[in-house]
């Protein structure tokens, strides 16, 4: 067996996600993360606030006649310009109109891990699974990312996200079980039995789907639905609020869809194990962390009829790192 | 069963002795012969294992055995009790009964904020005259997930609330009594301050005065232990709020414990508490349940709110029928916390613990005695563990 002092140092699980990038490394035995928005903001270039983001250590690349800021501050600065921010990735991989979008995603991933140079680290990084009714170019993407971190010295590898769920969260079950990634641009369904993934796909519904969805609505900017949701939306009692009773219905939406789709991937998916008890399934992703979304997820997965039983539904306990620790999990254990 | 379930039910045997999700996911994906992880529909590889290759791969599972015993850590002494022939013997985590009831978070966000109080939007008013400050909180939780070996997490997020009872002297609550009512209630909250010893009171007046900040630890709980479906607390003084009410477990024959201010209060702060940091239902105890005295091995040493504590006025389900953590994980004793607490709700707590232990001991094939040593010396792994993480607080 390897040597796991040595792998504490050496190894990173990257959640590259279309709204935040999540970094999770184990130091001894404990396991550290770090997370920024997988966003940023241009503003015009001017040597005086050149000098001032300098001064204050704010993220931030000279492109041409523009000042980009990356990170969790261009949230900030879009709010001081009012602006919207800008996204390197869309719908889970990286954004062609965004030429500059891989260049941003290694600065954003250099700022969480504070190095330029991998060394040699193992990293292991989160690619969404095959959607199902959208057209991303996946492996495209998957290509993109591995060259670029392999450049930057890193020993990369991808994992699908659901897959990587499954790692940092059942480990009680010996990674046997269905993970789900509720992500900003998809959502990332995984079964595994015995660390084996027997079926990943992902749909393009996710927390974007749904601040644009009822934006729409609403006739409100999508930034503004995405606050009130993130800050203060839960599934309980009844919404005087028409933007909470948008956001409940667009949430249920994208629920509906995942078992729809969860089901119909049970019925044709071939070589199906024989599972000899039921098997647990666990929530994740910063779209779960509404409070009273597990229980609304039970309910309509209750409701329907799947051909294996599910022990139990579960959201886990940091939903927000569950990529990143099953992805450096994988890491780990290529050792 | 097929010679092929056997094996793999054996390899899965052998992959729970590993401590390390990393190693435990390397040794699975050895042994069933997993390809990269981002590889679609490879389960074909599992379903289509020889026979004789995957006996030759349980072997070799047996054989990886020295390696393994380096690493077992925790779970060695399980594995060598339960000596197993078949997977059936091998000895399983014993599990907590989640409640799910009640565990949806209500909305509450904070209006005002100022030296003088705090104003949220459910009506809640905190006091800041008393407040101290002591050092960010920061505590190991045990995982769950990790089988029978333990390993930890560090956080600063509160995951609970524990509710206590002053114990202080009551003066009749009586209207000729107000002079005394409230020289009384400065007085404790002084002396709580300077002792930080909860993060709230609510006094009799239903006040709630803040002691110690939010951020910060208290010490409220001394030697304890909760759990809930995810993560095993040991010591909360770090982990769990401390709110007290200014009462008395056992007042007088014919008084109420708190009055309906104080329960009024502590619905409002609960709500806010369990808003602000998304605490579930499940993490809202008392003292009495969480209590233990780790020299005895016995639960229930403090036994404010054994009983009464009105969890459905505070907008909480009744956690006093959950199976005790300190009994069920650590195997701590019940018998002297039930003496205290017959005929009470916590009753059906503790002897649904104790069943649970007898029903773990019989379906891992030990003697109860032996399965509750074992338990017991999982609880010392965990305090020299923190010990090892300077995570061990003094106690209360």
């Amino acid at each position: 067996m390897t040597n796991t002092n040595t792998q504490a140092i050496s190894a990173i699980g990257l959640d590259v996600g279309t709204s935040r990038i999540v970094t999770a490394r184990r130091k001894d035995k404990d396991l550290q993360f770090a997370k920024q928005l997988n966003a940023f903001v241009t503003i015009p270039f001017s040597k005086l606030t050149q000098g001032v983001l300098k001064k204050e250590r704010i993220p931030h690349l000279i492109q041409d006649s523009e000042i980009v800021v990356y990170g969790d501050e261009s949230e900030r600065f879009a709010n001081l310009f009012h602006k919207e921010t800008r996204r390197p990735m869309l719908r889970g991989v990286l954004n062609k109109d965004e030429t500059e979008g891989p260049t941003l995603v290694r600065h954003i991933v250099a700022l969480l891990t504070g190095e330029e140079v991998g060394e040699g680290k193992k990293l292991c990084f989160s690619i969404p699974a095959a959607p199902l009714g959208a057209n991303e170019e996946v492996a495209e993407h998957e290509t993109e990312l591995k060259s670029m971190f392999g450049k930057l010295g890193y020993d990369a590898r991808s994992i699908s996200e659901g897959l990587a769920v499954v790692y940092g969260e059942m480990e009680s079950s010996n990674y046997t079980g269905i993970g789900i990634s509720f992500g900003g641009g998809l959502c990332n369904v995984c079964l595994a039995y015995l660390s084996v993934p027997v079926f990943s796909f992902s749909i393009a519904k996710g927390g974007d789907f749904i601040d644009s969805s009822v934006a729409e609505l609403r006739g409100e900017p999508a930034t503004r639905i995405r606050t009130i949701k993130e800050e203060s939306f839960h599934f309980n009692g009844h919404f005087a609020n028409k933007i909470y009773d948008s956001l409940a219905i667009y949430y249920e939406d994208m629920m509906q869809a995942v078992v729809a789709a969860l089901k119909d991937t049970f019925a044709s998916v071939q070589n199906m194990p024989k599972l000899s008890r039921p098997i647990p399934l666990v929530l994740s992703g910063g779209s779960a962390m509404a409070p009273g979304f597990r229980d609304r997820f039970e309910k309509i997965l209750r409701d329907t009829d799947l051909p294996v039983a599910i022990s139990e539904v579960r959201l886990a306990p940091s939903p927000m790192h569950s990529t990143a620790r099953g992805a450096l999990v994988a890491a780990l254990s290529d050792m | 069963m097929t010679i092929r379930s056997m094996v793999v039910r054996l390899v899965e045997w052998r992959a729970r002795s590993f401590s390390d999700p990393a190693e435990r996911l390397q040794f699975l994906r050895r042994r069933l012969g997993s390809p990269p992880a981002n590889r679609g529909s490879s389960i074909r590889a599992l379903t289509r294992l020889p026979i004789l290759t995957t006996l030759g791969l349980a072997v070799a599972g047996i054989s990886f055995m020295p390696a393994c015993r380096r690493t077992l850590g925790l779970a060695l002494p399980f594995v060598l009790a339960s000596a197993p022939v078949t997977p059936k013997a091998q000895v399983a985590p014993p599990a907590v009964v989640q409640n799910t009831a009640a565990a949806s978070l209500p909305h509450v966000w904070q209006v005002e904020n100022n030296r003088q109080f705090d104003l949220y939007s459910n009506g809640l008013r905190v006091e800041n005259r008393f407040q101290a400050s002591t050092e960010p909180r920061s505590y190991l939780a045990f995982s769950r997930t990790g089988a029978l070996a333990l390993t930890h997490e560090r956080f600063t997020r509160p995951a609970g609330i524990v509710f206590h009872t002053t114990e202080s002297h009551l003066a009749p609550f009586e209207e000729d009594q107000n002079r005394k009512l409230k020289r009384e209630g400065e007085g404790l909250l002084e002396y709580v301050s300077r002792n930080h010893s909860y993060h709230f009171v609510i006094d009799r007046f239903g006040r709630v005065f803040r002691i110690v900040e939010e951020g910060d630890y208290a010490n409220h709980a001394g030697n304890s232990i909760w759990a809930d479906q995810s993560w095993i607390y040991v010591n909360l003084n770090q982990s769990f709020f401390g709110v007290a009410f200014e009462a008395r477990s056992r007042p007088k024959e014919g008084e109420l414990p708190v009055n309906a201010a104080q329960v009024h209060a502590a619905r409002t702060l609960t709500e806010m508490l369990r808003a602000r940091y998304g605490i579930t239902a499940d993490n809202c105890v008392t003292h009495a349940q969480v209590s233990i005295n780790p020299g005895g091995r016995s639960a229930g040493n403090h036994t404010d709110w054994a009983a009464n504590l009105p969890f459905e006025d505070l907008g909480l389900t009744d956690n006093y029928a959950r199976p005790l953590p300190s009994v069920t994980l650590f195997g701590f004793s019940a018998t002297a916390l039930l003496e205290e607490a017959r005929d009470s709700p916590l009753a059906r707590g503790l002897e649904a613990a104790e069943d649970q232990v007898r029903s773990d001991a019989a379906a891992n094939n030990l003697p109860e005695n032996r399965y509750r040593h074992i338990l017991q010396t999982r609880y010392k792994d965990a305090i020299t563990a923190l010990h090892a993480k300077g995570a061990l607080q003094e106690t209360n």
